[in-house]
């Protein structure tokens, strides 16, 4: 504008409403008196001329009001325009200035990456279980997941478990829901020949359609005139994903047949990609669940699967209608559960009495991770956010220091640019850019560390197969991410740029190097004690479930997991006839037992962790046996005990001699016979089993306790043998000389030439079984060793760069300190104990974190103490060691000051 | 002298103003007395429309301004012709003169 020639600027034009106004208003004024100056030199009256000047101007209020909206907006744009140059020359600056220190830049996105991308994983994590609603739900706050609840022996147990014939009750007795529908994936066996391969399928009712905004993309869904009991038509919608791999994509996929578990069905339609029902995993095709259940020939033709209360094996889910809530839903839920248990009473008289069985409903979150029976997992996961977040805040303290060192070299080019004139909002604008941009990169790198770190940890920890959504294209995530990089890099940026609000300009144009430093050196230190007390707290709980997961390894389960594989068998097509069944076993044992590498083999009923059998004892001179507890039954073949590596001890297992109609006997678990016969001798006793009025079955050994139900329990547990039981279900375990998951193909191929036709063998090892149950202990251990480290790491770096630091500003020191007769251990012993004053009061906070936020982790650990003492000592220690070495290095570096440098220099 | 109502041809405003700016900055009073002066005030311009163009030609880049200190010393927004206003120009005069002698061109026939 100084363009303009011959005139000098000498008012600025306002920028502000009340300005532009006021301009406007003062050239307005400017230009009415001179034409009335003009008029009147021409002789005009006072009067007159204003007539004649308003007269010549037109409507003034009008092209008043018009000129300020025309210059406010023009003022605006302008500011953004001026905004918008400022922020690209900021940008250009703070890109150059990265370009010319690589090393720093590299050093501070990966620091970030770091954070950033442990947060964005564990938010991927996070997400899944507890926020993202399953793809394609309609109104995921009105949609609900259904779970019933009961008194038993006092104690309430809920569960989303139910059977169909409760679903048609709560159903058919509620007006809340516009839509309900059982669902549940299930392994079944898919396709025939070479080719069978167990996949999840989703099994649910019509309804299921209504709860989601989805079209079939070929063909079309089944109805709720396919889905009626007892035999529902075989129907199958496809997966999109499976469609495209088995089916090519074809449409004439439609109307040919596929296998599915042990029947057929018609290809009806193929389901939107990415639709998975409620299923968190992929599904590969759905199917209504009368048809299922009819195939699986489920229940027995007095009580088929429909109409007993007995069986309880799928979820139901619902939508609340609009404007219905959560509590009104409960509430009629509640109601229709009562009358639907009191229906159950009259069939089955001898149940547990309404008043103390308490039957009630609950309309509960649609993500099972939510409701009331959330998993371990998800309690994991979501500590292990607030770790990550801790990881987080010690990257942002340590860039936050290393800007921060680097604003105190810059200090005097500041001060220039300030007594230059810049503005220090201007100043602090460019500081902004530099810690957004360097944040935004370390975003990036973070994403791309999630990515990779997510996939190795659903690969290597959760046992999952499917890749999640990529971090780069998953916008939940990216906006994760993104909002985690600005917080990070205003917190960053945050120090440094109050320091340069702060620059004294005359003192630090006027001071050398050396001075001014003191009082910078204590925010780093403060930055650093947070760090060391974050790292305590992490490396707290990374010790804490370690010794977890060791406890929970070490603990005797009462069988040898590792050397052990279950063999389940799936007979579709083969005609069910009890005797072929047995028959079929039998050789299935015998031929087990001949594979080399098989030590034992046996036949057994049920499955720790996967099954379980219960029935009604009865004892001499015990009113109710139920009132002592919970009872299991396993029913086994002789050579169980040595196959399960189970000890008896005392007493007999059972024997080829202990056959079907010989006199009934019995193992009696260890707690079982002293919760029974408490200070007598359990063996010879009599139990009834099923009925007071069966002949009695002989204690005649005492096996040791087993884990079968829970980690941290045994349970009261006893054995018979399956001759007696009279069963012809179940499957082998298999005892094999190494671990068991070496050999479960061998195995697999030598069993498979037994089966008849279609049906195949299933072997799994028993730590296949296990894994899920101490998963989240070894998650734990892991994240919290593997944040912990980085922790660790990331303090000893902010340590070492402080000390050094201040090593360098006082090498004068030194100097006159070696000078005047100092040894260098005494010089050494100087820094350490800087580094050591910094390092203690982190330690002694992070340790009165860890024993207070102990309460809440307690919960999650196994048999150990959150003021585990060997934990904490050896954590301190650690901590202690790490700053010791940190200050170490710096520290000899200052004992090798040469005084006659030193204090010549500067 | 009867006045012509200069009830202007859109932009026909904006190329006068333009046009009188090309002698150097001038503030709104003398742009109008100048318009005023060179066509022997047969031309009549409302002068609040005068103001209205000028600052609207501002927000567009055309014109920028600056205050200053007038003939008798008293604070005046001087208006200056930019880059973007002196394309402008070149680009109305152009049209407004083929257009003229469309118009002309007509009126002579007989």
């Amino acid at each position: 504008m100084s363009r303009i020639p011959g005139i000098r600027r000498f008012f600025r034009v306002e920028r502000d409403s009340a300005g532009v106004e006021r301009a406007v208003d003062d050239e307005l004024q400017f230009h009415f008196d001179m034409t009335m100056r003009e008029l009147m030199a021409n002789g005009m009256n006072p009067d007159d001329a204003r007539r004649e000047a308003d007269r010549r101007f037109g409507d003034a209020t009008k092209t008043r009001e018009r000129l300020a909206t025309i210059d406010r907006s023009r003022v605006g744009s302008e500011r953004r325009a001026e905004w918008w140059s400022a922020f690209a020359q900021d940008f250009r600056y703070a890109l150059r200035g990265l370009r010319l220190k690589p090393g720093f830049a590299i050093a501070i996105v990966l620091t970030l990456g770091l954070g950033i991308g442990a947060n964005a994983a564990m938010f991927g994590i996070v997400d899944r279980l507890l926020f993202r609603p399953p793809n394609f739900l309609i109104a995921p706050d009105r949609a609900t997941r259904l779970y019933t609840a009961r008194t038993f022996r006092g104690k309430e147990n809920e569960s989303s478990w139910i059977g169909y014939r409760r679903y048609l009750d709560l159903k058919e007795g509620t007006t809340s829901f516009d839509a309900m529908t059982p669902f549940y994936s299930h392994n079944l066996a898919v396709g025939a020949g070479d080719g069978t391969k167990e996949m999840k399928v989703g099994i649910s009712a019509a309804d299921l359609w209504k709860m989601f905004d989805v079209k079939p993309v070929i063909g079309r869904f089944f109805t709720a005139d396919e889905d009626v009991p007892p035999d529902g038509s075989r129907v199958a919608v496809l997966s999109y994903a499976f469609w495209q791999t088995q089916f090519g994509g074809r449409p004439s996929a439609i109307g040919t047949m596929i296998d599915i578990g042990p029947a057929k069905y018609t290809i009806i339609g193929v389901a939107p990609e990415g639709f998975n029902g409620f299923s968190p995993d992929p599904l590969v095709a759905f199917v209504p669940i009368s048809a299922q259940a009819s195939a699986a020939g489920m229940g027995d033709p007095k009580t088929p699967w429909h109409s007993t209360y007995n069986m309880t094996w799928f979820e139901s889910f619902a939508r609340r209608k609009p404007g219905v809530t959560a509590e009104a839903a409960t509430a009629d839920l509640s109601r229709a559960m009562r009358l639907s248990y009191k229906k159950q009473l009259e069939v089955n008289p001898k149940g547990t009495p309404m008043a103390l069985a308490k039957p009630r409903a609950l309309a509960g979150p649609v993500l099972a991770d939510r409701g009331p029976k959330a998993g371990n997992d998800a309690k994991v996961a979501t500590w292990l956010v607030g770790v990550a977040a801790m990881v987080l805040l010690i990257a942002c303290a340590n860039v936050a220091n290393l800007l921060l060192a680097r604003a105190l070299k810059r200090r005097r080019e500041i001060a220039v640019r300030i007594a230059l004139g810049v503005s220090r909002g201007r100043l602090l604008m460019q500081l902004a850019t530099e810690s957004l941009l360097l944040a935004f990169l370390g975003g990036v790198a973070g994403l791309a560390i999630a990515q990779w770190g997510g996939t190795l940890m659903r690969r290597t920890l959760l046992d999952q197969a499917n890749d999640g959504p990529s971090a780069f294209t998953d916008p939940r995530l990216l906006g994760f991410a993104a909002l985690l990089a600005i917080v990070a890099g205003l917190l960053t940026g945050l120090v440094p740029a109050l320091q340069t609000g702060r620059t004294d300009v005359a003192a630090a144009l006027k001071s050398g190097s050396r001075e001014g430093t003191v009082h910078r050196s204590r925010i780093r230190a403060g930055l650093l004690i947070g760090q060391a007390a974050l790292s305590v707290v992490l490396l707290v709980g990374a010790g804490l479930f370690l010794r977890s997961l060791v406890n929970v390894q070490n603990v005797r389960m009462g069988y040898d997991a590792d050397r052990l594989m279950w063999i389940s068998l799936n007979l579709r097509g083969v005609k069910s006839d009890s005797v072929h069944n047995v028959q079929l076993r039998q050789q299935l044992l015998e031929r087990a037992a001949q594979i080399p590498g098989v030590e034992h083999a046996a036949r057994a009923l049920t499955v720790p962790f996967w099954s379980s059998w219960e029935f009604t004892l009865f004892v001499a001179g015990i009113d109710s046996v139920s009132k002592l507890g919970e009872f299991t039954l396993q029913a086994a073949t002789p050579g169980f005990f040595e196959t399960m590596g189970t000890r008896i001890l005392r007493g007999r297992s059972f024997t080829a001699e202990d056959r079907e109609h010989s006199p009934l006997v019995m193992v009696a678990g260890e707690s079982m016979a002293k919760k029974i016969w408490p200070g007598r001798d359990a063996l010879g006793q009599c139990v009834k089993v099923g009925a007071d009025t069966m002949p009695c079955t002989t204690v005649i050994g005492i096996a040791e306790d087993v884990r079968r139900g829970s980690m941290s329990e045994t349970e009261m547990h006893y054995y018979m043998p399956i001759s007696q039981f009279h069963s012809s279900d179940g499957g082998l375990f298999v005892r094999t000389r190494g671990p068991a998951a070496d050999k479960t193909d061998a195995v697999r191929r030598a069993l498979q030439a037994l089966m008849p036709g279609v049906s195949y063998v299933n072997v799994t090892p028993m730590s296949t079984i296990i894994a899920p149950q101490i998963r989240s202990w070894k998650v734990g251990a892991i994240m919290f060793a593997v944040f912990g480290a980085l922790a660790l790491v990331l303090a000893a770096i902010g340590l070492y760069s402080v000390i050094a630091y201040n090593v360098t500003q006082r090498t004068h020191e030194m100097g006159v300190r070696v000078a005047l007769g100092a040894q260098s251990r005494d010089v050494m012993q100087l820094i350490v104990r800087e580094g050591l004053r910094i390092v203690i009061p982190g330690v002694g906070l992070g340790t009165a974190i860890s024993l207070v936020a102990g309460r809440w982790v307690a919960p999650l650990l196994f048999n150990v103490s959150p003021k585990d003492p060997p934990v904490m000592v050896a954590v301190v220690t650690t901590l202690v060691g790490v700053a010791i070495f940190a200050s170490w290095v710096p520290a000899r570096r200052a004992a090798r000051v040469d005084p006659n440098e030193a204090l010549r220099a500067d | 002298m009867a006045a012509v109502d200069l009830d202007l041809l859109q932009g026909t405003l904006d190329l006068l103003i333009l046009k009188t700016l090309t002698w150097g900055p001038r503030h709104g009073y003398a742009v109008a007395s100048w318009i005023r002066e060179t066509t022997n005030q047969r031309l009549q311009i409302e002068e609040g429309a005068l103001y209205t163009a000028l600052h609207r030609m501002e927000k567009r880049g055309w014109l920028e301004s600056e205050w200053g200190l007038s003939e008798n010393n008293r604070k005046a927004k001087y208006y200056q012709l930019t880059t973007a206003g002196r394309k402008q120009l070149r680009a109305k005069t152009a049209l407004w003169t083929e257009y003229a002698g469309c118009v002309f061109k007509v009126l002579q026939t007989v």
